[in-house]
């Protein structure tokens, strides 16, 4: 796939739970394109599908209707271990708690998904120390996630869903154990690894994080809210590039 | 907003003139509140007036009239630095008026217009965020502080949509 080529491609998508009368639609239809540089986040009522819909972008969860494409490749054709190969190389989950493996240095965690992939230690090491740098946590590469504070684990976790080849980063209230200024950094560095040509989809409930996106999408019932007549389908909001 | 304290404050620090004044004033607030040249004169007249400013006397080679403050208005300046900020009865904002009478009205599109207000606000957020992003926190304190204040303000405005969609999709549940 070429650099300009989506990242992230959900297209009338939707999820159902049960069947026939008991049937229950968590989300959906929704359409949903993110291109390589791009920062979405999500925002929302509890129970709107915003944790759905990430799952489904991160190929932890089956669409029951739509495609779902990351990276160029259909989800759907893909085998069980094609799936967890594309989990391991393609995409980086960061969740609000419980990211990191307490026995593990900040280097070990972040060079896991890589080791996991075959790849040798002193690669994936070196892989994981550059991603650390990149959200300047190298002179702490070897402490213990007790070691660190939530701010700095929450930055691990961002260096880890980034290491080696991963693209995407997908984020489920990140920012939400942290206070203000450690999720301002979180967000900074998030940002600052987006226009560095990666993307991340970040579901949040905290407006002033979500403001460090590109767009800004509203879920209710499952579907995205288009703001009236001059808001451009499906995103409440144009994306406007950070300068 | 106190110009009157305002103009009180810049003058503490040194004599100044009307132009002046108002540079100083858009200097220290970032731009954020632009002052009319005119009530900038009107504020000094009265302040004057009060025993709060004094012209200094004129000099050959300036033709505009310069300003000082008085014992009189360091006092009263301090006792404004001193006070608490007291927004009772509330400032009033148009947005809750807005939402409040189209409840009371009963009006079908109350949904819409709150998706409309925190579609709005959220750009509104992101504007203040990107310049927070390039603002440098070692030479743009105030400006800094400023967008703070306003990325908060905004945020608390779409805590509150939100807020109203819930109540409303409450009180529409059986």
């Amino acid at each position: 796939m070429n650099s300009h080529a989506p990242i992230l491609e959900l297209e009338s998508v939707t999820r159902v739970h049960g069947a026939g009368a008991r049937a229950v639609r968590a989300l959906g239809p929704v359409s949903l394109t993110v291109a390589p540089g791009e920062l979405v986040a999500i925002m929302g009522p509890s129970g709107a599908g915003k944790s759905t819909l990430l799952a489904l972008a991160g190929a932890l969860d089956e669409p029951s209707e739509g495609r779902v494409r990351v990276a160029g490749v259909d989800l759907a054709t893909q085998s069980r271990a094609q799936l967890a190969a594309l989990r391991r190389r393609a995409v980086g989950y960061v969740f609000q708690d419980l990211n990191l493996l307490p026995g593990l240095t900040a280097a070990e965690n972040v060079a896991l998904p890589l080791e996991l992939d075959g790849l040798g230690l002193a690669r994936a090491r070196e892989e994981a120390a550059a991603a650390l740098e990149r959200v300047r946590l190298g002179t702490l590469a070897q402490r213990f996630p007790d070691e660190l504070s939530g701010g700095e684990q929450q930055r691990v976790a961002i260096a880890r869903a980034f290491v080696g080849p991963r693209k995407l980063l997908l984020a489920d209230e990140p920012t939400g154990a942290l206070d203000s200024v450690s999720g301002e950094m979180c967000m900074r560095l998030l940002r600052a690894q987006c226009d560095a040509g990666r993307s991340a989809v970040l579901v949040t409930h905290d407006a002033t994080h979500a403001a460090w996106a590109d767009r800004v999408l509203y879920l209710r019932d499952g579907r995205f809210v288009d703001a009236g007549p001059d808001a451009s389908s499906p995103a409440v909001l144009r994306a406007g590039r950070s300068a | 907003m106190s110009v009157r304290n305002s103009l009180l404050a810049i003058l503490a620090a040194q004599p100044t003139h009307g132009y002046g004044l108002k540079a100083r004033f858009e200097q220290s607030t970032s731009g954020a509140w632009p002052l009319n040249i005119g009530q900038v004169y009107t504020t000094l007249a009265r302040l004057e007036r009060d025993g709060l400013v004094e012209p200094e006397p004129v000099h050959d080679e300036g033709p505009r009239q310069t300003w000082r403050i008085t014992d009189e208005g360091r006092r009263q300046l301090g006792e404004w630095f001193a006070s608490p900020v007291a927004d009772d009865p509330p400032p009033r904002d148009e947005l809750a008026i807005k939402v409040l009478l189209a409840v009371a009205a009963d009006r079908h599109d109350v949904t819409a217009i709150l998706d409309r207000q925190r579609a709005a606000t959220v750009e509104r957020l992101q504007d203040l965020t990107r310049q927070k992003m390039r603002a440098d926190p070692e030479r743009e304190l105030p400006w800094l502080l400023l967008l703070d204040a306003l990325i908060l303000k905004a945020n608390a405005e779409l805590e509150w949509l939100a807020l109203c969609e819930a109540r409303l999709s409450q009180r529409g549940a059986p």
